[in-house]
């Protein structure tokens, strides 16, 4: 059983603090939307929860059968928009690169069939820089989905999906719900209903 | 990283050269010889070795690499593709080296042993030095800045026990302080390049 808790969370960048004493508690199975307009600070927090940031006060935990996950990093899945890739690689290399560095099974077989579920096995063993914005961010999705993490934090994870990309990411939220913790920023009001909860930052 | 490549191999190429050009006809002395060896190797290193890192920011893979491997491993990675560039270098220059200005004479392990470690010793703290200016919006200034107090000691260590190689003697005392350097990298490298990680 999973659970990510934020206490009295809050991130200054100079002077301005773009929150401060926020409180998070989510349970497996929940999909967390964050909204909020430009510069309310919906990255800052997937940053903080992915640890990418630290935090100027407050704390950030993962728990496992209520025990703290000492490297949450290890245990999420990352994807965002501004995420880059090796532009070098190709997509099948990209997941094979990504499986070995967290010491997941890296079999090309299971690799594909992933590649497969983001509708980008066609084209696996092309270069990355000949893909379409869409087809990064599905290799995104993929690589952050790649070992079903029990934490996926994605950052405005529709930016430049198509109707077909979009059903995926929806399909992947529900199916992240299943087993772990979703956490999702977006301002496109027509993907609330993906959430079964939801934060507004900067109210 | 290509582009890095092939600039460190062609400052390292114009700095043999132009000191080939500079010393022609002349007899070098040993600490001269010594000096402008390292230098030629240092100046080839400097442009791959303070991108390795530098590249990672800006692309933006450095997050990446943060979710998804431990700093140790990243650390090392990039410490093993700094020691092969270091090695290539080597084998395009050193040669360079002694057709142009001097061939390497008097005690080989004495040159091999200063030429591992010292490597070791460069490798580590420009890896080290890239990550921390990676992270900084005045790469530049501050790399040389940081790298400055590191490299100082460390060169003219190198310098010392290559001017006694080039003398015929085991430069042991040198070599005594390089591989005690490179202890000391080995196992705080690591450490404090985690700390500079995280954020």
């Amino acid at each position: 059983m999973w659970a990510l808790e934020c206490r009295r969370l809050g991130k200054r960048f100079g002077e301005r603090w773009v929150f401060r004493g926020l409180e998070l508690s989510l349970q497996m199975g929940t999909v967390l939307l964050v909204r909020g307009a430009n510069g309310s600070g919906k990255s800052t927090l997937l940053r903080l929860m992915a640890g990418l940031l630290a935090p100027t006060e407050g704390t950030v935990v993962l728990r496992y059968q209520g025990t703290p996950v000492a490297d949450r990093k290890r245990y999420l899945g990352w994807c965002a928009v501004d995420g880059a890739l090796y532009r070098e690689l190709t997509g099948y290399e990209h997941l094979r690169w990504w499986a070995q560095v967290r010491n997941l099974p890296a079999e090309r077989d299971l690799l594909l069939t992933h590649l497969e579920r983001f509708e980008l096995g066609h084209r696996a063993h092309e270069r990355v820089r000949a893909y379409s914005a869409g087809m990064r961010q599905r290799l995104r999705l993929a690589l952050a989905t790649y070992g079903a993490p029990p934490l996926l934090l994605l950052d405005e994870p529709d930016a430049g999906l198509d109707s077909s990309g979009l059903r995926l990411l929806e399909r992947t939220l529900h199916e992240q719900a299943t087993y772990g913790i979703a956490c999702f920023a977006t301002n496109r009001a027509e993907f609330a209903r993906w959430g079964n909860l939801a934060l507004e930052l900067g109210s | 990283m290509r582009q890095g490549i092939v600039a460190s191999l062609l400052m390292g190429v114009a700095t043999v050269v132009g000191i080939g050009f500079a010393a022609l006809g002349q007899t070098l002395s040993a600490g001269l010889q010594a000096g402008l060896f390292w230098t030629a190797l240092l100046f080839g290193l400097f442009p791959a070795l303070a991108r390795g890192f530098i590249v990672e920011e800006e692309t933006g893979t450095a997050d990446l690499l943060r979710i998804g491997a431990r700093p140790a491993s990243i650390f090392w990675g990039k410490w093993l593709f700094h020691a092969t560039l270091y090695a290539l270098l080597s084998v395009v220059l050193v040669p360079l080296y002694a057709l142009l200005v001097a061939p390497p004479r008097g005690h080989a392990l004495g040159w091999l042993l200063l030429w591992l470690g010292g490597g070791f010793c460069l490798t580590s703290i420009l890896t080290l030095c890239g990550a921390l200016v990676a992270q900084t919006t005045v790469r530049g200034a501050l790399l040389a800045g940081l790298t400055f107090p590191l490299l100082l000691p460390l060169i003219l260590i190198l310098i010392a026990g290559t001017r006694q190689a080039l003398e015929g003697a085991l430069p042991a005392e040198p070599l005594q302080g390089i591989f005690g350097y490179a202890l000391a990298l080995s196992a705080g490298g690591a450490w404090v390049f985690e700390k500079v990680w995280q954020e």
